[in-house]
């Protein structure tokens, strides 16, 4: 018996790492129904609506102690930093990227590498946003994933074999790529990241198979979007209808608004959902206006790149809160009704809930303890309503000295940075990654730039409370009231996932791969990885066992700051691998 | 011995015209080497660290390394005797970035790859002894020393249409140029309440804005004295001329440019200081400038104890 029980499982195996290398298509559907599908993983955001909900509950607060490491992959090299990557995992593969524009296809039960590819960066490169890669994005017979130096590349995903490459922005212009791509209706979508001055953000669609150019959307107003029709550029549309609206002068020419952190997409809707990043130039007082649409959230036709929609969660930013943060899209039950909604925590501090339909504002309110900068919302429209001195003061004011110290809070780096929440269906929660820190912001009397006087804003970035820089919480965005919340002593980077397990899962910088209960916010399960975590946890069903996957490595944006901040994560020491847990089959048992 | 050495060395600069980049970090530890003065001067060479297409500063033509701190970097390693090297650097954020990618530390995606020198960094005490809101020295990693060049902005307008610039005032009315990013183009999109912000027009570089304005685009271009002397100087803008306006609510209307190097690397500042000293006070610079079309004026640290006569020696004067 157990022979025979030996000899099936070995011809199990054997099929499943035949079906593994075999060309076994991603389809549409498949990414479409990602939600529902536990036993793989084929988007970023576990369903494009990116929830980070499964549906698995062989793993639950009753057994979740039991949780062990299945294997541990190391990505190798000299080459460290942040591992932010979410990974993908289909027919027994797992599909990671890694610093440094790296990506690898791994054995999904046994840790064995199939294939790596790293991109060739070029010499000189200077990446404006460390050197992370936050996942890949798999369809057909390919997967694909974005490089530092803003090339979108697409992968055999049997053999890692370069099928296409495609430069999506100069590099040398200040463009990179660090967000995963999507893949809606057969096309590739990608946003660009960028730091430096002079850039426009967009989002672009290629094709899949061939990788040409489907259509592109610049998300600053004024500038023109194309669509390709059999191999004809088409204008589709000024973004905003016409330059000048809402900018000075040209400055929409060269008007900011990266779309850095990529997107999510709705069916329901058939929208894409996109978020911009901060204004440029960094200071408001050069630029009087709403600036569309840098720090907002876009609604965007998959078809053709068209704007649907817009909201904007800062207008005329002057603290650097981007507004790329993930917007999941949601239903609720309201009077009997069922709301389509979606929400984002932004960087400002403040948790919108829209109507994904067409972007109505439905309520907002803080997700942080203390926001300076705002004295809340307008309660029909969302619009900020402006602390007074609560910007940082205009250069032209300033004589001599250091300017005018404003103090901020959140600080820069946001009440919720890069990090995606998750929403439970169960509980009707969301959970969010969030930091209590603010900045102080002054014009700096002293900058000089390329050999040249310069004008630069110092600011440093300091902890609001002694014991703790990060909360995750559990937001209820009928009632923005917070359910329960859990204090980390530095600050949270890392994305956050929930199961019908009642569990919500996340990382810590101090190392910890840690799970929740998702009602009450009781830590059940601490495991150490032996380097910061700051990618996003996964988890699948693979051979009748649960399955929890997470990249380990400390980096990201935080340790690139000094200030006081600094003094609590100096010591944390950096890596480069994805652990690999499981739920034993007679634990589940067990614990049942 | 002097003079066989920098005979020796014009010999090797024949051989190497090129003066590539070299690679010489430590592989294995993944780091640049440690490259003292007794290191410099054996191994033959010195790297020097200069920004990339910054025209009239460097900037290549024909793979050949070109430009005014190309040349000062040229003349500063014949008199070591040994060959120039050029160390290319991409502009990062602000001078702390780019003396932390080149000068101490090193970028992180190209660990090995250090300048022994690095020269256009400004020279200012307050700049060097900045303290971060810890009380740290944020530049104590590096020696900013040897001010060789005293920098100012300049205005260039097109007559064709514009009188005169007597004040900055007329850019309320007429397009002006600006290289984006700059003090240029923050001053004149802030000052006078923002009432010149409508006629700012950035471009990606100063050569960018003297394109558009014999275009007709823009009516002037605000830039560097360098960087405006030297298109003047071309056959193609010789109908513009160079304004004499000052700037009004200008924070830095002067400063001082020299050189850095790391910290543990003393004596070897120490050489390059008394090198650069001497061409200074001899008027060896000014005719360096003078040879690129470009007017030379003495760095303001030397004003505070030349008397006027070596001070008009070292600016070409009698």
């Amino acid at each position: 018996m157990t022979t025979n029980k030996f000899g099936i499982r070995i011809a199990a195996s054997a099929l499943a790492l035949a079906v593994s290398y075999g060309a076994h298509a991603v389809t549409d559907e498949e990414i479409l129904n990602d939600h529902k599908t536990p036993e793989d993983i084929v988007s970023y955001g576990m369903g494009t609506q990116g929830q980070r909900y499964s549906t698995l509950a062989d793993l639950n607060t009753s057994n979740v102690q039991h949780l062990q490491p299945a294997w541990a992959f190391s990505f190798g090299s000299e080459k460290m930093r942040g591992q932010e990557s979410q990974p993908l995992i289909k027919d027994g593969v797992m599909y990671v990227t890694a610093s440094y524009s790296r990506i690898y296809a791994v054995d999904a039960r046994t840790g064995e590498e199939i294939w790596q590819y790293d991109a060739r960066l070029p010499d000189g490169i200077m990446p404006c946003c460390d050197v992370v890669n936050r996942g890949a994005a798999i369809y057909g017979d390919k997967v694909f994933f974005g490089t530092l130096d803003a090339k979108l590349v697409a992968l055999n995903k049997d053999t890692g074999k370069p099928v296409w490459i495609k430069k999506v922005a100069d590099y040398q212009a200040g463009y990179a790529i660090t967000a995963a791509p999507m893949v809606v209706k057969g096309k590739v979508i990608t946003g660009v990241s960028g730091g430096e001055f002079g850039i426009v953000g967009k989002v672009e669609a290629y094709d899949a198979h061939t990788g040409d150019l489907v259509w592109t959307r610049p998300t600053v107003e004024g500038h023109m979007g194309y669509v390709w029709k059999g191999g004809k550029k088409i204008e589709n549309g000024i973004s905003g209808g016409e330059a000048g609206k809402t900018w000075p002068a040209e400055m929409w020419k060269n008007g900011g608004a990266a779309t850095w952190l990529g997107g999510t997409y709705d069916a329901d809707t058939d929208s894409l959902f996109f978020g911009t990043g901060n204004p440029a130039p960094w200071n408001s007082h050069l630029r009087p206006g709403d600036n569309l649409f840098s720090s907002s959230r876009l609604a965007i036709d998959p078809d053709d790149g068209s704007i649907k929609w817009h909201f904007q969660t800062t207008p005329n930013d002057g603290w650097d809160y981007d507004g790329v943060n993930e917007l999941i899209s949601f239903d609720y039950e309201e009077g009997g009704k069922t709301v389509k909604a979606a929400a984002t925590a932004d960087r400002n501090g403040f948790f919108y809930v829209l109507n994904r339909e067409n972007g109505d504002f439905i309520r907002g309110f803080p997700f942080v303890d203390k926001i300076t900068w705002a004295k809340g919302l307008d309660t029909e429209t969302g619009r900020p309503i402006f602390a007074e001195d609560g910007r940082p003061g205009n250069p032209a004011d300033m004589e001599g000295g250091k300017g005018e110290v404003v103090v901020a809070q959140p600080a820069f780096l946001g009440g919720k940075n890069w990090m995606p929440m998750a929403f439970s269906q169960d509980t009707g929660l969301f959970y969010v990654p969030s930091n209590e820190w603010s900045m102080d912001i002054w014009n700096e009397p002293v900058s000089y730039k390329k050999g040249a006087a310069f004008l630069g804003a110092g600011f440093t970035i300091k902890p609001a409370n002694d014991d703790y820089i990060g909360v995750l919480r559990a937001m209820d965005p009928k009632t923005g009231k917070e359910v329960w919340r859990y204090e980390n002593p530095a600050p949270l980077w890392g994305g956050v996932m929930t199961t019908a397990g009642n569990l919500v899962f996340t990382g810590t910088p101090e190392g910890h791969l840690k799970a929740f209960n998702a009602m009450t916010g009781e830590e059940l399960y601490r495991f150490n990885t032996g380097s910061g975590v700051v990618g996003t946890p996964v988890t699948w069903t693979m051979d009748g066992e649960q399955y929890v996957s997470v990249s380990s490595g400390w980096g990201g944006a935080v340790p690139l700051w000094g200030g006081e901040v600094a003094k609590v994560v100096k010591d944390f020491n950096q890596g480069g691998m994805v652990w690999t847990f499981k739920l034993p089959k007679d634990r589940v048992a067990a614990a049942n | 011995m002097k003079i066989v050495s920098r005979i020796l060395a014009l010999f090797l600069l024949v051989q190497l015209a090129a003066a590539q980049d070299v690679n010489d970090g430590i592989q294995l530890l993944n780091r640049p080497a440690d490259r003292t003065y007794d290191i410099i001067l054996d191994s033959g060479y010195l790297k020097v660290g200069v920004y990339r297409d910054f025209p009239p500063y460097s900037y290549e033509v024909d793979g050949e390394p070109r430009g005014i701190d190309v040349a000062l970097g040229q003349r500063i390693a014949e008199e070591m005797g040994v060959r120039f090297m050029v160390h290319w650097i991409t502009p990062d954020e602000e001078l702390g970035d780019d003396l932390r990618n080149n000068v101490w530390k090193g970028h992180y995606l190209d660990k090995q790859r250090l300048a022994d020198v690095m020269l256009r960094v400004p020279y200012d005490k307050q700049y060097a002894y900045m303290q971060d809101s810890t009380g740290e020295y944020i530049n104590e990693q590096v020696v900013l020393f040897g001010p060789y060049q005293q920098e100012t902005w300049q205005i260039a307008y097109d007559p064709g249409q514009l009188e005169s610039v007597e004040t900055v005032a007329v850019f309320q009315y007429n397009p002006v140029g600006v290289e984006i990013d700059t003090l240029p183009d923050f001053y004149l999109t802030s000052s006078l309440n923002g009432r010149m912000r409508e006629q700012v027009r950035q471009f990606p570089s100063v050569g960018d804005a003297f394109d558009a304005m014999r275009r007709g685009e823009v009516s002037a271009v605000m830039g560097m004295r360098a960087q405006i002397d030297h298109e003047l100087a071309k056959p193609e803008n010789g109908s513009f001329r160079g304004a004499s306006n000052g700037f009004p609510g200008l924070l830095k209307q002067v400063w001082d440019v020299g050189m850095a190097i790391k910290h543990t690397h003393r004596q070897l500042g120490y050489a390059l200081e008394a090198i650069v000293d001497r061409m200074v006070t001899s008027g060896e610079l000014n005719e360096l400038f003078a040879g690129h079309e470009l007017r030379y004026s003495v760095p303001g640290y030397y004003r505070a104890f030349l008397d006027d006569e070596a001070i008009a020696r070292a600016e070409g004067g009698e």
